[in-house]
């Protein structure tokens, strides 16, 4: 039976210092990717925290049952699946976003955290554990993408969802919604957080 | 230990994937049976919308039933199978007839999909709808965007590009900032289109 501890310490590692996405740079396909406008970003964080959260559950749930050698072929049938039912969901109830995300929500399927948590975590612990690691994998990810969108779309467009929040003064700066624009956000992120944590480690001591 | 069985080793791998396929499968053929019809529903009036949007007929874009109704009392499919007509007729706002037609073109990524709207004399745009694109988020695929489309209504080719923001002659379309590519390849869509949409119309017999 896990312990209140480290149900606390799995929750809150992958939104720290074990990040999946500035600690364990994992995901950085769709975090360079769908960053580019806010609203696209919060939609496909969704996908992937569903994705992660059911699929570390499922894998946990079956790991006494999945033979050692298909095991990568079963983990991937099983993700694949979570991401075709919201491909299907979203298709049919938001039909708009289906739209506009396209091909980045059959993406998730590649998406390495997914893989990584199924591998690393869900089939070496309980589905209650690996319940709680991937919702909170999945938030890590989500956190990171949501404020390097936030400032990609600010700066890049002027706008936040759409809705324009710097005037005409504002001279967009393309870049930030161009790919560079990415790579400079996450570098400057990764920095930010990690510089913070290092501190952080160093006044522990 | 040798006591790894052929059971175990050859014979279980196999049984537990195919069940698992099997169970997986179902999951997913049972949701995508349950929500086909409404796929089918948003996809018909996805294309109705594109439609009267290319004519520059309002509607209110959140009500279905009111585009279906709007789209029956305006629009004509003519030719072609149900849901892809060769060309659609359609009551402009100014009681005119208009005309609007798929047009296809390469575009950066992948093939862009476009519903042309003319006025009567199969020049004039009245508006263009992007039905399907691949181009690159936040950049080429600012084509969707509303300010962008709107500059098609009442041009009529062939056109050049200026810079985003800059056209203000009807033969001039805004390009992109960012995605020249993506502004070429809607630029020669967009200077094809009346050529094919008057074989389409013509040959099908207005």
């Amino acid at each position: 039976m896990a312990t209140r501890g480290k149900m606390k310490k799995t929750f809150t590692d992958p939104l720290g210092k074990n990040n999946p996405v500035f600690a364990q740079v994992l995901g950085i396909c769709s975090t360079l990717a769908v960053t580019n406008k806010l609203e696209n970003t919060v939609i496909m964080s969704l996908g992937v925290i569903f994705t992660t959260t059911l699929s570390g559950v499922t894998i946990s749930a079956l790991r006494k049952l999945i033979p050692g050698r298909v095991r990568m072929m079963a983990e991937t049938l099983i993700i694949a699946s979570f991401v075709i039912i919201v491909d299907i969901t979203l298709r049919a109830y938001m039909p708009d976003v289906w739209q506009q995300l396209g091909p980045y929500v059959g993406l998730i399927i590649t998406n390495c955290i997914i893989m990584g948590r199924a591998e690393a975590f869900a089939m070496n612990n309980s589905a209650g554990l690996s319940l709680i690691d991937g919702l909170s994998s999945g938030i890590g990810y989500a956190y990171v993408l949501i404020v390097i969108a936030f400032f990609r779309e600010l700066m890049g467009t002027g706008e936040l969802w759409g809705i324009t929040i710097l005037g005409d003064w504002w001279t967009n700066w393309a870049i930030m919604v161009m790919p560079p624009g990415a790579f400079f956000m996450l570098a400057i992120f990764v920095w930010v957080v990690k510089g913070a944590i290092i501190k952080e480690e160093e006044a522990a001591k | 230990m040798k006591q790894e069985s052929m059971f175990s080793t050859r014979v279980y791998p196999v049984l537990f994937m195919v069940a698992l396929t099997v169970v997986f499968i179902s999951v997913v053929s049972g949701i995508f049976l349950t929500t086909e019809d409404r796929v089918r529903l948003n996809e018909s009036i996805f294309q109705k919308r594109a439609v009267l949007y290319a004519a520059g007929i309002d509607f209110p874009r959140d009500n279905p039933p009111k585009i279906q109704e709007i789209y029956e009392e305006r629009v004509q499919e003519v030719g072609g199978q149900e849901g892809q007509p060769d060309y659609f007729r359609i009551e402009l706002p100014s009681g005119e007839t208009g005309y609007a037609v798929y047009v296809r073109g390469a575009g950066l990524w992948g093939e862009i999909v476009s519903i042309f709207g003319f006025q009567t004399d199969l020049q004039t745009f009245t508006g263009v709808e992007f039905v399907e694109q691949n181009e690159t988020p936040g950049l080429g695929a600012r084509i969707t965007e509303q300010w962008y489309k709107e500059q098609f209504r009442g041009k009529s080719g062939p056109f050049q590009l200026v810079a985003e923001g800059a056209s203000d002659a009807p033969d001039e379309l805004d390009a992109l900032t960012g995605a020249s590519r993506t502004s070429e390849a809607v630029l020669k869509i967009a200077n094809k289109a009346a050529e094919e949409a008057q074989e389409t119309v013509e040959q099908e017999g207005q």
